[in-house]
Parts: structure tokens; C-alpha cells; sequence
């Protein structure tokens, strides 16, 4: 199945992507581009207060404002009982859910939605939200994860029982799971060094350009078309069947080009209030979210909180890892601790590891999947430790991941046994870079760290449709976040024979193709990529037997070659070979329409492994900090499209970085987000970095035809470490908190200084 | 026999702490009704409770059908799905 | 948002009587890099906004015989480079010119603007303030001509009169030995507010000794500063460490910043200083050079 051709025609090379013209000229068509006539503009009503009762809403005079067609509450929708299902990352209530699309009995952070407006005009909208009067009583709220713990601490839901641990009242702590393997009493007394330090980081958004936009309309006879930008629009269809209270079939959803999604875009906020509006009122409803509505309302990532224990001896074996992780979730449970702790130390061969992880609730928003939810938080923690246990041993950072490296056969902190991995080989490749031994000026520092994420496989169907005249159309689900498309059409370009010009990939909607479980995990090139490749294969096989049935043989008589049908052997007799076209356009009399079909639940998603190195130069007297060099070595399985593998191994980095430097959520004493907005919510500039060199490193798949693992989620993992790592080389100053903004970074350097100023 | 190996949560609820035991199942169907036989509750939670199954290291968010060898080992850790 | 007038006036009279005519809060609109963000995020809401881009004294940059320059309030920083000299002969000017924004935000944004807006961080004001540039008003009452540092008066204030507004700058003949620089410090490369901004302009005998020098800080007090101690610090000296440790004391000394989300107090008052030495040592180092 894999394996058989290590020279491919299509796989492998930089085709222009299928949807680059239309990006470059403006022409792609985004969420809010999107227009139906006499639509009408949504506009959300949103708390000011991290936490209140509400004790009325009165959109009495909002809805007698002319121009205003429909108002709703929370009384517009069902309640929901508790009830799981997969949302992102994490597991979501339904009755959580309900809630934070519109709230009910509480609001729980600034920017919560309460109503919404659907009116003839954007301004007429606007207008009706201030005419629609809100009684609060404003709560005391908690915003930080520690102090949420703390007794005393404002309690978000009196009814909150946490699972995995008994609870003497009530609690913000949703959650708590445990994580044990071998034995770390015993493998802290077989330790020569331990060290124990505590690290936080701060929650962070996503980041996409593009706000979340949806139209909804509903017809008169219940059926509902909604629009809009998303990660999963079969997702979209079934919350909004949920919360809406209709039947999934009468949704039917189709997903614009999307502007980055990174995670965030695997939940509803906007879909349920659109539909109901376009409900309510009998016309579309289309609504958009501001930059600063993007910011207060739709879920970061947690914030972050850990202390971790690890022991080693002296020769250099990380005999235990011990670690208490606490995540919070914003207002609802949910926060990535699971994958947090089990990804922390992933890439080592660690006997003995326990890891506690603690998720709770607090008043911001509630935290949204970004890209690979958790590791990047525990790694931070995890990859300065084992930084600092490497000068603590006298051992190089490289060659001391590399002596605990996880291989095949080592068995994960989480569970199961290694399969064939990668890590290895990208510590090594890491060694060996010309950037590892190059040299290094006064006040700079380089700084190293690995990382790992699962990918998944999941749900997908895809048909390969071959045209009239032998070209095909390639009929998948997923929306394309990372270049999808392209790696698509490459693949069924190589398996059909013919020109990568020659295929078309869409994207279809939910009544347009089989069920495929949303974009996210990395998932999208492995498993809708796998469809993809035996539905062409499945075309192959219908054109051979077509062929067959021209020359009047037997169908085992053809074989596929170079996009043709061509006699398997001259015994079957002497035929000129027949294309694509050739085949389509006597398709008629053979049977009709070639369509190639695939559907499955793809399984055996390869885990993914990366190592980077950072430099950078600090300025001693002002903290700011220049990245000079970043580079990112990275198994991939099989690059189907390098450029856009570089492209994600890239954009994962870029965003790390931000995360450990300048990006954070500013609250004031109220509760309030300071920094909705990019221009001091500071996410890096392109003047801001160098080009990030990317080392491909190629450990295929055994379960995927061209070897694909996941690529997207790993690169965030190691970069705030790297950083961190980075920064306490060139300064001597280890920062445990991010961001490692200039004043705060100019703080711990001046305070590094004032022994020496006393000597 | 299949070596099955529980996350803490998992043997903390059903298994009163034991994680790794072995079950004689020549597919994850037939190990869910084993679990469920010999712990009440945890073939249930594996079967619907968002939990994914890693066979010889292999991750599947859903392994329903999937054959197990003679050795396999069947880990049960949270459902992984990603951003 | 209510429906606005706009009015594109060809002469500064038309401009004067649009202005002060207005029955409602009226705006004038150079590139509009601040106010059309203002008004699409509702920040103001006015009846009445003015663009004075077809009144030609606003648009012209000129190197006047006495090798002074007039700049028009609503000349963009891109054209600015396309002056043979302007740059070379007032570099600090030039490059706080130059970090308004971004590059697409330069081929807009214009030194009245920037001036009127009143942003204490706002990045042109410190080193036209260092350079010794006058603002020439025109109101209902006639022309006036000012210091720079007297119009902003409060964070988003200006010292304008109904009416009045700013139709070009008088930037002084560079002198001889004289130079200037302008820094400042933001956590990115690029679109951040200045946390601390500092412009220096200085003359340098041929001894190598500070005859004259103005010191100005943005971004640490409501206003952007004119710091005379800081002057004084280091006229008369070669500019050694002891010159540029009080150099760096009097600007701190000058500072009264807030804690915001763009920088604390403390952090605002200890880069004031560092980046004073270091704008200082670069303004020297270009007179030096001349």
C-alpha cells in the first residue's frame, strides 16, 4: 500500500495553489462577502460585566424602533440538558453551550452575548442594541486560574460538580484528571538532580484576520442555508440543528473561503443567532463580529499554570517527570488539560512520569481549540525544565533530548507504545544544521526545544467526478485552513495519471458530500486525503473496467498507466491506449457517469515530533528582544506540497513566538479586556521576524498511501521555550512567565543586576 | 490475550485502580463487552464516552471495529481531536 | 453614526469659514490615518469634516532660500522622501516621519495630523519639537505662528480656536554642526504606539562641545515634553558618561507617564532615559559628520 514509488510525478512538488489567483486579487470569497437580497444585519448585544445575574432584559423599545425586525434572547431558545459532545478540542455541554451563545441566568465574562438585533441596516441595529435595557447584578468575578481555585474564590456556577475529584462545595474546578506511569517515588530516588520550578502563560487568541461572519436564511417551510466562514460545516449543521431545535437534514451549510481558523473556528457563535433571527423575522440575517468582538467573545486559548518536578542522573537519564497542570476553560469546562499533560513530555522515554491536570472555570470567554490545544502550554514548562536540567548536568540541550528520545517501542506517558516515529531523526537533523554551530554575538543567545502532537484521522468521503472531456473534479468536505486543495488535487493527479491543471478540488457543502469530520487535528491531507486517494482509485478502476467492456475483454485484462487504460499484456490483445477523455466520452454506452466514491473513519493518524532552534539578541537596557535566526525541523511524514508544508511548520512557529513574547489579554480591576484589538494585542509583524528555515524531515506513515502525518499543530509546540531558552542564554535570565514582554523582561534583568551593583 | 492499559481517571472510576490487565477479545467490540462484564460502567464509557483507543500504538478516534492480534496492546486515553 | 457633510474647500478661507461655521463638532481630514479609524470605530461622531488636500499651501514641501523648510500640514511622509534634501538635512525629523504607522500608513499620514491628533505618543511631535518647529495657523482671527509643543495641550486637545486650523510647519535652516535623531521604543517593529519616544537636536562646535541642544520626550506625560533640564545637561560638554548619566537623570525626572496596557510607569521612565542617551550620541555623531 505505501511505499512502492519513491519518485512521484505530482506529490511532492510546488503547484500553484487552486484558490492563490482569487486570494491575490481580492476575488475569493470570504464569510461577509456573502449576500442574499433583502437581508437583513445582525447585531449582538453583549455584557459589560465579567459576572452578573441577570435579572430582566427589556427589548421593548429596541423592537418598536422602525427598521428593527426581529429581537431575541435567551428565551428564544431551548434550554439544553447536560450533555456531551465534541467540540474543538474538548468535550462540550450542550447546556454550556446554549449558554454561551446567548446567555441565561448569569453572563460570565465581558462581552458575553445577552440579545441581538436583526433591522434593515447596520446602523438601525446598532441603534436598537442601545434601546434594549439589561438589569445586572454585578458579581464579584475571578479571572485568574489560581486564584479561581483558591476557597473564596467568586463561584461562576453554584451546580458545577467537578469529575475526578470529590468537591467539599462549591468549586471552579470543573475537572481533574490524572496521568501515571511506573513508579516517580522510585524514580526520584534513583535521581542524582532534581529540579522543581513553577511556570505560567497567558491566554492567547488564535489570531485569524478574518471575524466570524454567517447568513442564515430560513424559509418558510423550516429549511435552513447558512453561510459562512468555519472549520466544519457539517460542526455548524449539527449545533445549530441542536440549539435551534430543528433536524439536521433541514440545515443545510456551506463554508466560505476562510480567513484562518487555527481551532477557533471549530465552535458556533454567530450560526444558532443568525438562524433564529432569520427565523423570527421570515428574511436572511446576516451578522459579523468586530475585531473587538472577535476579542471579548470568541474562545482563546487557556492561561496557563504548572509546576513541575524532574529528576535525572548524573550521566544524563531523566529517571522522573512530576507535574501538576492547571488550565482555565473561560466561562464553560472545556480547557485542553487532558492533551496538556499527556503531551508534556512526549518526545522523551520517561519510566516514570505522573501528571495531575486541573481544569477551571473562570470569567472570560470561553477557550477555543488553537492548534494543538495544551501542548504548547505544558511544553513551555516542560522544555525549559529539561533546559535547565541540561546545564544543571553539564550536557548539550540537543544531545540531552536526543539520550532520552522517544523512539519506536517506547512506551507514551499517556498509554500506548510508539509505533515508528521521527523524533530522533529531527534532534539529529537539529544537531547537524549549519544554524546549530554558528557563531554568536554579545547579547545573544540561542535557545532549543521539541515538541509533539497526536494528529488525528477521522471522518471523510470524497468523490473523484470525471468530466466529459477527462478532466476530474475532486468533491471533498473539509475546509481548507492549510492548503488542503492543492495537496489534494496533487494526489488524485498522481493516482489519475494526468496534469495537476487537469483537477479541480471544492470544497462541498453539507448536502453536497458525505459527513466529514471537521478541519482540525491535522488532519485533512492524512485522513480526506486518504478518501481522496481511493475514491481516484475507485475512477481508475470504473475507467479499466470501461475500457474492458470497449475492447471486449476481461476487466482483470487493463491496467492503469501514465493516465491510461492500456492492455495488461499483449495476450489480451493489441490496443491503442485510452485516456481519460477517450473513456468519458463513451461513457454513455458503457454505464454512465465515471464517479469514484470513498468514504471511511480514517484511523492511524501518525503523531508528529519537531525540534527548533532560536537565536536572539536582547537589548540589556530597554528588555526588547530580536529574533535573528529561527529554525524548525520537522518529520512530515511525506511532504505532498512542501511549500505549504513549510507555509504551516512556518505560521506554527510565527505564532509561538508571539505567544512568548508580546501576546496577552489585558483585563482591568472590572474584569474588562484592555487589548481588543491587534494594535495592543500584539501578535508579530512581518518586519518583526526572519524568514523561519524549515528542515523538512521525512518518516512516512505506514498508514497513509503517500506516507502523510499531520503537520499543522506541531510547530507550536516548541517555540515559547525555544524562545525562552533563547533569552536565558544570551542574558543568564530564566523568565517562567509569559509573554516575556520588554518591561517585564527589563525587570528580571535589572534584578539579575542588583547583586552586582551592591559588590 | 490483549493488554489493556486505563488512564488514571479511567481505573480511578471503574477499575478501583487497576490500569493494566489483560483480557482475552479478538476485536475491540468483544473487549468493550468484556470491560463491561467485568467492570460495569467502563465498557459503557469507553464505548460513548469520547474516549479514543490507541491499538500497538496505533490512535483511533473510533476503533469500534477494528481486530485486535494475539499481544495487542489496547490503551484508552481521552479523545484527541485538535485546532 | 449621523450622516457627516464632508466638504473638499480649494482655498484656506473657504477652509477657515467651513470650520468655524460649523454648527456641530467639525473635523479637519489631511491623510486620515486617525480620523477615518475614528470614525469607523465610533470614537467621534462629527457633522462636518474638511479636507484641506485641495488647498495647495498644505501640500507643498518646500526648501526655502535660507535653506529653511515649509512643509505643508497634509504633505504625506512617502512624499516627503522624494525631497532631495529634506531627508539628509533633518534626518531626525525624517525618520520619526517615518515610523507613523507602517509603510502604507506613511504614504498618507502627514505632520499636522500627527501634531493635532494630540496623541502624547504620538511619534512625529518629539523631534519636530527638538528641531525648533513653529505651526502656521490660520482662524477667523488671521494667521498666527507658533511653537509646535504649544498646540497639543491634553491627551486629544489642542490649543486651536474654533475655527483654526494648521496650514504648514517652519522648520529652521539646519545650522552648521547641528544634528538630530529621534528613537523610540515600541515591543514589535512596526504599528505599536510608542511606549517611550525621544527626540534630540543639537549643535556641535568645532571642538566637539554642545553649543545648543533641545531635548523632547512623547509618550511619558499627557503632553509630548520639551525637557530644558535635559538641555542643559549637555550643553557645554563633549557628551562623556557623566554628561549622558544626567542627561538620562533629568529626562527621567521629566517623566510622568500612566500604567497602561502599553507600558508601566517604571518601565516608560527608565527607557525615557536610555533612549535619550542614545538619540543624543546619535544626533552628535550626525552633526560630527557634516
Amino acid at each position: 500500500m505505501t511505499g512502492e514509488k519513491t519518485e512521484f510525478k505530482w506529490v511532492g512538488t510546488r503547484a500553484i495553489r487552486p484558490d492563490g489567483h482569487d486570494k491575490v486579487t481580492g476575488r475569493a470569497k470570504f464569510g461577509s462577502d456573502f449576500a442574499l437580497p433583502g437581508m437583513l444585519q445582525g447585531r449582538v448585544l453583549r455584557s459589560p460585566h465579567a459576572h452578573a445575574r441577570i435579572r430582566s432584559i427589556d427589548t421593548s423599545a429596541a423592537e418598536a424602533l422602525p427598521g428593527v425586525k426581529g429581537v431575541i434572547t435567551s428565551a428564544d431558545f431551548a434550554d439544553q440538558p447536560a450533555e456531551l459532545a465534541a467540540a474543538g478540542e474538548a468535550l462540550v455541554n450542550y447546556r454550556d453551550m446554549v449558554r454561551n451563545v446567548m446567555a441565561r441566568e448569569k453572563v460570565l465574562y465581558d462581552g458575553h452575548a445577552v440579545a441581538a438585533v436583526a433591522a434593515t441596516s447596520a446602523e438601525i441595529a446598532e441603534a436598537a442594541l442601545e434601546l434594549i435595557s439589561v438589569d445586572y447584578e454585578v458579581l464579584d468575578h475571578v479571572i485568574d486560574v489560581d486564584l479561581a481555585m483558591e476557597p473564596g474564590a467568586p463561584i461562576l456556577d453554584e451546580e458545577l460538580e467537578p469529575a475526578g475529584m470529590e468537591a467539599s462545595g462549591p468549586t471552579n474546578i470543573a475537572k481533574r484528571v490524572d496521568f501515571d506511569l511506573g513508579d516517580v517515588e522510585e524514580g526520584f530516588a534513583k535521581a542524582e538532580v532534581v529540579l522543581e520550578r513553577s511556570y505560567t502563560t497567558a491566554a492567547v487568541h488564535q489570531g485569524y484576520i478574518e471575524p466570524h461572519a454567517a447568513v442564515a436564511s430560513v424559509s418558510e417551510d423550516g429549511q435552513a442555508q447558512i453561510w459562512c466562514c468555519t472549520q466544519g460545516q457539517f460542526m455548524v449543521r449539527a449545533y445549530t440543528a441542536r440549539l435551534c431545535g430543528m433536524e439536521t437534514s433541514q440545515i443545510r451549510v456551506t463554508p466560505s473561503e476562510i480567513g484562518g481558523g487555527f481551532g477557533g473556528k471549530t465552535v458556533v457563535y454567530l450560526e444558532p443567532l443568525a438562524t433564529a433571527l432569520s427565523r423570527k423575522t421570515g428574511r436572511p440575517v446576516k451578522m459579523i463580529m468586530s475585531r473587538e468582538e472577535v476579542f471579548r467573545a470568541s474562545g482563546p486559548t487557556s492561561a496557563g499554570s504548572m509546576t513541575y518536578r524532574i529528576g535525572a542522573t548524573r550521566n544524563g537519564v531523566i529517571t522522573a517527570f512530576e507535574g501538576t497542570i492547571r488550565l482555565e476553560a473561560g466561562a464553560f469546562p472545556g480547557s485542553p488539560v487532558q492533551p496538556a499533560c499527556m503531551c508534556a513530555v512526549a518526545p522523551y522515554d520517561i519510566k516514570n512520569v505522573r501528571l495531575t491536570g486541573y481544569d477551571v472555570v473562570v470569567n472570560r470567554p470561553k477557550v477555543a481549540a488553537y492548534r494543538a490545544p495544551g501542548a504548547p502550554i505544558s511544553a513551555f514548562g516542560a522544555e525549559s525544565i529539561i533546559d535547565e536540567l541540561a546545564k544543571e548536568l553539564g550536557f548539550d540541550p540537543l544531545q540531552l533530548r536526543l539520550k532520552n528520545a522517544a523512539k519506536q517501542g517506547t512506551k507514551a506517558a499517556y498509554g500506548p507504545t510508539f509505533r515508528r516515529i521521527g523524533y530522533e531523526e529531527t534532534v539529529e537533523q537539529a544537531i547537524a544544521s549549519e544554524h546549530y554551530s554558528a557563531p554568536l554575538g554579545p547579547n545573544q543567545g540561542r535557545g532549543v526545544a521539541s515538541g509533539f502532537w497526536f494528529n488525528i484521522g477521522g471522518e471523510s468521503a470524497a468523490t473523484v467526478n470525471i468530466n466529459e472531456d477527462g478532466t476530474a473534479v475532486v468533491v471533498s468536505g473539509n475546509p481548507d485552513i492549510g492548503g488542503s486543495r492543492a495537496s489534494l488535487a496533487l494526489m488524485a493527479a498522481e493516482e489519475l495519471g494526468i496534469d495537476y491543471t487537469k483537477v479541480r478540488p471544492i470544497i462541498g457543502d453539507t448536502s453536497s458530500v458525505g459527513y466529514n469530520f471537521l478541519t482540525g487535528g491535522s488532519r485533512v491531507t492524512f485522513a480526506t486525503g486518504l478518501a481522496v486517494v481511493e475514491a481516484a482509485r475507485d475512477a481508475v478502476r470504473q475507467m479499466c473496467e470501461r475500457a474492458a467492456k470497449i475492447w471486449e475483454v476481461e476487466s482483470d485484462g487493463v491496467i492503469w498507466r501514465d493516465g491510461h487504460a492500456v492492455p495488461a499484456s499483449s495476450n489480451v490483445g493489441d490496443f491503442e491506449p485510452l485516456s481519460l477523455a477517450d473513456i468519458a466520452a463513451q461513457s454513455p454506452k458503457t454505464g454512465g457517469p465515471i464517479c469514484g466514491h470513498n468514504a471511511q473513519n480514517v484511523q492511524g493518524a501518525g503523531p508528529g515530533f519537531a525540534t527548533h532552534i532560536c537565536d536572539v539578541e536582547v537589548d540589556p537596557e530597554t528588555g526588547r528582544v530580536t529574533i535573528l535566526r529561527y529554525t524548525a525541523v520537522q518529520d512530515v511524514g511525506r511532504a505532498i506540497h512542501p511549500s505549504y508544508v513549510e507555509g504551516q511548520i512556518q505560521g506554527g512557529a510565527v505564532q509561538g513566538i508571539g505567544w512568548a513574547l508580546n501576546e496577552e489579554y489585558i483585563y482591568n480591576e472590572r474584569g474588562q479586556l484592555e487589548n481588543p484589538g491587534f494594535l495592543d494585542y500584539r501578535i508579530p509583524v512581518a518586519s518583526d521576524l526572519p524568514m523561519i528555515e524549515t528542515v523538512v524531515v521525512e518518516v512516512p506513515n505506514d498508514r497513509h498511501p503517500y506516507g502523510v502525518r499531520g503537520v499543522g499543530e506541531v510547530p507550536i509546540v516548541p517555540p515559547m521555550a525555544a524562545v525562552a531558552n533563547a533569552i536565558e542564554n544570551a542574558t543568564g535570565v530564566r523568565m517562567e512567565h509569559l509573554p516575556m514582554s520588554p518591561p517585564r523582561l527589563l525587570a528580571a534583568l535589572d534584578a539579575a543586576r542588583l547583586p552586582e551593583a551592591a559588590e | 490475550m490483549a493488554r489493556i492499559l486505563l488512564t488514571d481517571s479511567l481505573s480511578k472510576q471503574f477499575t478501583g485502580g487497576v490500569a493494566d490487565f489483560e483480557v482475552a477479545a479478538p476485536s475491540v467490540r468483544a473487549l468493550i463487552r468484556e470491560l463491561e462484564e467485568r467492570y460495569p460502567g467502563l465498557g459503557a464509557q469507553v464505548r460513548d464516552g469520547f474516549i479514543s483507543v490507541a491499538i500497538d500504538g496505533d490512535i483511533h478516534q473510533d476503533a469500534f471495529l477494528e481486530e485486535l492480534a494475539e499481544n495487542s496492546e489496547v490503551a484508552f486515553l481521552p479523545a484527541i481531536r485538535g485546532g | 453614526m449621523q450622516s457627516v457633510q464632508f466638504e473638499a474647500p480649494g482655498t484656506v478661507e473657504q477652509a477657515v469659514a467651513l470650520l468655524a461655521g460649523a454648527t456641530g463638532d467639525a473635523r479637519v481630514l489631511a491623510g486620515g490615518t486617525d480620523l477615518l479609524v475614528q470614525l469607523r470605530s465610533h470614537m467621534v461622531d462629527p457633522a462636518l469634516v474638511v479636507d484641506i488636500k485641495h488647498i495647495e499651501e498644505t501640500r507643498t514641501l518646500v526648501r526655502n532660500a535660507d535653506g529653511s523648510y515649509t512643509i505643508g500640514s497634509a504633505v504625506a511622509g512617502a512624499e516627503a522622501h522624494e525631497h532631495d534634501r529634506f531627508a539628509a538635512e533633518w534626518p531626525g525629523v525624517m525618520e520619526s516621519w517615518d515610523l507613523i504607522g507602517s509603510t502604507q500608513i506613511q504614504g498618507r499620514a502627514s505632520l499636522g495630523g500627527n501634531l493635532c491628533n494630540a496623541s502624547p505618543a504620538a511619534d512625529s511631535v518629539p523631534a519636530m519639537i527638538a528641531a525648533g518647529m513653529t505651526a502656521n495657523i490660520a482662524g477667523p482671527g488671521g494667521r498666527r505662528t507658533v511653537p509646535v509643543e504649544d498646540i497639543p495641550v491634553a491627551p486629544g486637545r489642542t490649543s486651536l480656536a474654533n475655527g483654526e486650523f494648521v496650514v504648514s510647519f517652519n522648520l529652521p535652516a539646519r545650522p552648521a554642526g547641528g544634528g538630530d535623531a529621534y528613537l523610540r521604543l515600541i515591543p514589535r517593529t512596526e504599528m505599536d504606539i510608542a511606549v517611550v519616544g525621544c527626540g534630540v537636536a543639537l549643535v556641535l562646535d568645532a571642538g566637539g562641545i554642545v553649543t545648543s541642544a533641545r531635548v523632547s520626550l512623547g509618550a511619558v506625560a499627557p503632553t509630548v515634553l520639551l525637557v530644558e533640564d535635559a538641555a542643559r545637561a549637555i550643553v557645554g560638554t563633549r557628551l562623556d558618561d557623566d554628561a549622558l548619566a544626567a542627561l538620562d537623570a533629568a529626562c527621567q525626572a521629566a517623566c510622568s507617564p500612566i500604567n497602561d496596557k502599553r507600558g508601566t510607569i517604571v518601565y516608560r521612565t527608565q527607557v525615557a532615559g536610555v533612549l535619550a542617551r542614545r538619540a543624543a550620541r546619535i544626533a552628535a555623531e550626525r552633526a560630527g559628520s557634516r
